[in-house]
């Protein structure tokens, strides 16, 4: 599987509230998450396969769209910074 | 195969545009900074404010542009009736906009228009910075 075609597998996660002498810094492994998902997500095919039937949608086409958004989300890098805390998130 | 150039065949096949139209499109997309590597890749958003309640703050956000290309691509996923509902709720905001007409040669202009975009807002309280890179 090419890489841009995954979803993001991991987040950095920074947060120093004020005050804090030290900040919490997490890796957080979000492939467990998509893990976790995959199996309920087969769960529920026949459900969404109904659902995509009864409207008209291109099921394979809604869940690689849907895939190709949660895959063009890598990369993103937010960072706050201001009086109260200090906040800063990657998707890798 | 190229996601665009396979988008572009389902349409002509689907009979959504026509052979000249379909052309037009990969010519367009041939043209293409993406094809040259020089492709823009991130939205940029810097704020740097200072208000006197909350004091200093900065602001430091990048948004992959393939976010937007998927974004749009959803919008190929909606069906036929709800897409009408989607305008006509447009139209009544006073947008007049029709999703029908966001097509990969129109994202791909626009997104190749964003590479000149850079806004720039400076006042006393707050300087903000949009850019593309």
């Amino acid at each position: 599987m090419k890489p841009e075609i995954l979803p993001p597998l991991g987040a950095t996660v920074h947060v120093k509230p004020a005050g804090w002498r030290r900040g919490i810094r997490l890796w957080l492994p979000l492939f467990l998450v998509w893990l976790l998902v995959l199996p309920l997500l087969i769960l529920l095919l026949p459900f969404l396969l109904v659902g995509a039937l009864v409207m008209g949608i291109n099921l394979w086409r809604s869940l690689k769209a849907i895939n190709g958004v949660l895959a063009a989300t890598r990369g993103t890098h937010v960072e706050v910074d201001n009086r109260d805390t200090k906040f800063f998130i990657r998707l890798h | 195969m190229n996601e665009n150039r396979r988008q572009i065949l389902d349409m002509l096949a689907n009979g959504k545009i026509t052979a000249d139209e379909a052309e037009r499109l990969l010519a367009a997309l041939e043209r293409s900074p993406s094809q040259t590597g020089e492709a823009v890749k991130y939205l940029r958003v810097l704020v740097d404010a200072n208000d006197a309640l909350d004091g200093p703050t900065k602001v430091n956000v990048r948004v992959p542009m393939q976010l937007l290309r998927a974004g749009v691509r959803l919008t190929g996923i909606i069906p036929a009736t709800a897409r009408d509902q989607v305008n006509d709720a447009l139209r009544k905001e006073g947008i007049p906009f029709d999703i029908n007409n966001i097509t990969p040669q129109n994202l791909e202009e626009m997104i190749e228009h964003l590479r000149d975009l850079s806004v720039d807002v400076d006042n006393e309280h707050a300087k903000v910075r949009v850019f593309c890179e």
